[in-house]
């Protein structure tokens, strides 16, 4: 408080209220006062207790919106862990986000290439990368992340993402030893991987966090503790130098990185759970960018100079039980498919959202925009009739479910509106949180229910396969044996237009034909970016990695 | 005698606690956590030691005795109810394969039997091993107490230094001026207090002092979150506390108004003794006792940190853990969380039944 307010405030209080009081006024003014000081420089605690000071111009502060659960890469299964280190860590390979499809490009292998019709891949990596304690780089570190993922000690959650290597699953289960699993060494800077079936998405998956190598002999030194910021080895482009929990995360400029240093000295995250305080430091000057934005603020957002928006690679749906009536008949599915008119549902959210009949979303290799069953009320309600329900009002209740959250709520009863105006059918909601809800969908899924997907990488065989019979996300129920056998052809096959073929028809069968699910649109990511930042990272995928980020003097 | 030690114990943390943070390192941040240790621990001792002089050691004992088998049955409960509640820790939007599911949940040892899991818990806690929380991966659920918690009691302490600096005066005088205009001003301020949502509060003041709406002078004048530095403090301060010194006050003025009709105050009113010390000496000494019963529960939900206010100012406290811990199916972290509150409460209750015989010597303990 400045004094000149609080002087002649306090000598009226002390005037009518005793003296007291007046004291105590007097000393909150002292102290609000003394506190009132210049901000600019940032100040973080290094591990041991040491303060440093870095110079707000060399220096980019993003919010994160948890602690990070682990900056283990091979065990962490979340964004806010792999916000921090994508920029510690490189794969072998990394996506090319100046690429509309989101190609890849080489990271720490220089090529690879299929051979054995895509049974086999062979990586040629990188030669003089150094760890961030001078270690140098080998395929060893490649192999033996493989294998740490997949011991099942390690209790990893992605360990699941390298089953198609050959005997991974088995080794998982401690069936046969590492020996046997795919993956050899074959020349000092090449690595050879082997697959029980082709995959041509394969170099995709060494983009991910949990295949980037590691250093065993630091996890065997330190134990638990090896993500600490004084144990960590990494080779990034970035170096973990604080981690105080529950508050910040603090990175510097890796001097050992091997490829173009990134121009940002210093990175702070602060972990801010609400989007709302998130906010409001980036509008005192104190965060340089927020990473979502409130659904209910978006209309007054949109219109800031720092909003910045990009689709997602992740879809939103409707999934129907197929063996609970009525919907176990597909006539009364396809209807309700067609009895939505996503346009609608869309505005009503007013994020930006892409209306979706498709499975395979807008922008990915695969995505054709005719697929699937468009909007039309006067058919669905043919449809309806040929399934036996000339009177609307005789199709049994029918419920859709979801989690507990505003957007959810308010899609679930546009929904119910619209089926009661183009169908006439009645549509019970019911929520649930988010643990109960998908307990739920496990042991018993309800009639109908919302969900999503998010790609963890843009191939069409990310989202398919999610609808395979023996999925563990697949929540419908649905079985199609000729749909099980394309997701299984199209992974195997390297030529991309005749996967485009197969997809094609895997689509139709499940969004046209034997429709288990509606699609209804794709997300969008809502950013606000200081202007004081060039080139931040605002992509389909959310890799937050600044390596190519510089701040404007 | 020993509530005095207990009194000043405690007022003494408090002070020091500011002066620490004003003192050698002003402005630069936050107390190590090992000093709040220490103080604790000195308090702790003094009452121990007074608890001792005086005959009060069994009564304490007793009571101590029955604080470890509440907590015992706290934890046992908690620990069953979670098992019930459906929806596991490692339910995700992705659905893990069961092979995964499986590993992960051997490694924690979920995949044995319920009684077993029970014993091989109790045998841990009394080691003092409140295990590693799952969603925080290697994280022991000590340590995440031992980080956050400081930060929660000195959120907490401040306010309630707060709480009672004004609520109990602003109570005293409204009592004083009973009926008057003050007194009502005063009423409908601490009603509003107590009314108002520290999540309204809370935006309201930062819409106020970091945004300057309506005064632009203000623009700028307090920071709208973090917990870096005293000047960080001021508004969490101010929104946690307001709640607490609102019902102080109101609960000080109408037990002082109980007690300014007694005869003994009139007595001592015709002796001539001066207003300000039949106000201060005679009346409010003897209108605490209600204020006292309700600081218990109050100073415990208090110093373990508010969620709200901890989630609005984004400080770093154990506030967020303990509800996020629930919707994460967190187990040991919930259970870490469950102990520490109810301890919390449990202790904070004895330091109250303590002090009710400062205020009353009528009142006998055991």
């Amino acid at each position: 408080m400045p004094i000149s307010l609080s002087i002649p405030l306090t000598i009226s209080l002390a005037k009518s209220l005793n003296r007291q009081l007046a004291a105590l006024v007097i000393l909150f003014a002292l102290v609000g006062t003394a506190c009132t000081r210049g901000n600019g420089d940032i100040e973080v605690e290094l591990p041991g207790g040491k303060k440093t000071k870095l110079a707000l111009k060399e220096t980019l502060r993003v919010p994160a919106t948890s602690e990070p659960p682990s900056l283990d890469w091979i065990k962490s299964s979340d964004t806010a862990s792999a916000e921090i280190t994508s920029n510690l860590m490189e794969g072998l390979t990394q996506y090319d986000l100046t690429d509309k499809e989101l190609g890849l490009k080489p990271a720490l292998a220089l090529k690879w290439e299929a051979t054995d019709s895509g049974r086999k891949w062979k990586f040629t990596l990188r030669e003089g990368v150094l760890w961030s304690d001078g270690v140098p780089f080998t395929a060893q570190h490649v192999a033996d992340a493989f294998k740490h993922l997949l011991t099942r000690e390690t209790a990893a959650s992605y360990a699941y993402s390298l089953f198609g290597l050959k005997n991974a699953q088995a080794y998982n289960q401690g069936k046969v030893p590492w020996e046997e699993v795919g993956v050899k060494i074959t020349a000092p800077s090449e690595i050879t991987f082997e697959l029980d079936k082709p995959m041509s998405f394969f170099p995709y998956l060494l983009s991910h966090h949990a295949t980037f190598p590691v250093r065993l002999d630091v996890i065997k030194k330190a134990g638990d503790r090896w993500t600490e910021p004084e144990n960590i080895v990494t080779l990034g482009p970035y170096v973990l130098k604080a981690w105080q929990h529950d508050k910040i995360v603090f990175l510097e400029r890796n001097e050992k990185y091997y490829d173009a240093k990134p121009a940002i000295k210093n990175i702070v995250f602060y972990m801010i759970q609400e989007i709302g305080t998130q906010i409001n430091l980036f509008d005192s000057g104190k965060l340089d960018a927020v990473h979502t934005l409130p659904s209910v603020e978006l209309r007054k957002l949109r219109t800031r100079k720092e909003h910045r928006e990009v689709m997602r690679l992740g879809t939103a749906y409707y999934g129907f039980n197929v063996t609970k009536p009525p919907l176990d008949n597909v006539l009364v599915r396809r209807a309700i498919s067609m009895a939505i008119d996503r346009q609608q549902v869309v505005q009503m959210l007013a994020g930006g959202q892409v209306p979706l009949t498709s499975w395979v979303p807008t922008g990915m290799f695969g995505y054709e925009a005719e697929r699937g069953l468009s909007f039309n009320p006067d058919k669905a309600r043919e449809l309806l009739k040929q399934a036996g329900f000339a009177d609307p009002s005789k199709v049994p209740k029918i419920e859709i479910r979801f989690n507990t959250n505003e957007d959810h709520a308010r899609i679930a009863e546009n929904i119910q509106a619209q089926l009661k105006k183009n169908l006439g059918i009645e549509i019970e909601l019911k929520n649930e949180e988010w643990k109960v809800f998908l307990n739920t969908l496990k042991i018993d899924p309800p009639q109908m229910f919302r969900f999503g997907w998010q790609g963890d990488f843009p191939d069409p065989d990310n989202f398919l396969n999610l609808m395979v019979s023996h999925s563990d996300n697949n929540h419908t129920k649905w079985k199609n044996p000729r749909f099980d056998e394309l997701i299984a052809k199209g992974a195997g096959t390297l030529d991309r237009e005749e996967r485009k073929k197969i997809y094609s028809e895997a689509q139709k069968i499940l969004v046209e034909e034997d429709v288990p699910v509606v699609p209804l649109y794709i997300g969008v990511s809502h950013l606000l970016v200081s202007e004081r930042t060039e080139n931040y990272p605002v992509n389909a995928m959310s890799i937050f990695s600044f390596k190519a980020t510089r701040l404007k003097q | 005698m020993i509530g005095m030690v207990l009194g000043w114990g405690l007022v003494a943390l408090g002070l020091i606690g500011i002066i620490l943070d004003l003192g050698g390192e002003f402005l630069l941040g936050g107390i190590p956590p090992e000093f709040w240790w220490v103080f604790a621990l000195w308090g702790l001792s003094a009452a121990g030691f007074a608890v001792v002089r005086g005959q009060m050691f069994v009564f304490v004992m007793k009571r101590l005795l029955e604080a470890g088998f509440v907590i015992f049955v706290i934890a046992t409960l908690t620990f069953l109810l979670l098992r019930f509640l459906p929806g596991g820790p490692f339910d995700a939007e992705k659905a893990l394969p069961p092979d995964i599911k499986a590993n992960i949940e051997a490694k924690y040892g979920l995949n044995k039997p319920i009684a077993e899991q029970y014993l091989s818990y109790l045998g841990s806690l009394a080691r003092g091993d409140l295990g590693e929380s799952y969603k925080y991966i290697g994280r022991p659920v000590a340590n995440i107490i031992s980080e956050t918690l400081p930060i929660s009691f000195q959120l907490g302490i401040y306010s309630l230094l707060l709480a009672f600096f004004i609520g109990i005066p602003l109570g005293v005088f409204a009592a004083s001026k009973h009926n008057s205009l003050l007194d009502n001003g005063l009423m409908i301020f601490a009603i509003s207090g107590v009314a108002l949502p520290s999540f309204i509060v809370g935006p309201l003041l930062v819409m106020v002092f970091s945004f300057g709406v309506p005064f632009s002078a203000m623009q700028g004048l307090l920071p709208p979150a973090l917990w870096e530095s005293p000047i960080y403090y001021i508004l969490p301060v101010l929104t946690l506390g307001l709640r607490p010194a609102a019902i102080i006050a109101r609960m000080t003025r109408s037990s002082m108004l109980d007690v300014i009709q007694a005869d003994f105050v009139r007595t001592a009113k015709a002796k001539g003794v001066a207003e300000q010390v039949v106000l201060y000496k005679h009346v409010l000494k003897n209108s605490l006792i209600p204020v006292l019963t309700i600081s218990g529960p109050l100073v415990a939900g208090v110093l373990s940190g508010s969620f709200i206010i901890e989630i609005v100012f984004g400080i770093p406290g154990m506030g967020k853990h303990l509800v996020q811990s629930v919707s994460n199916r967190d187990y040991p972290l919930i259970l870490g969380m469950t102990l520490v509150f109810s301890a919390m409460l449990v202790i904070a209750n004895l330091i109250v039944d303590l002090l009710y015989t400062v205020v009353d010597p009528r009142i006998k303990l055991g």
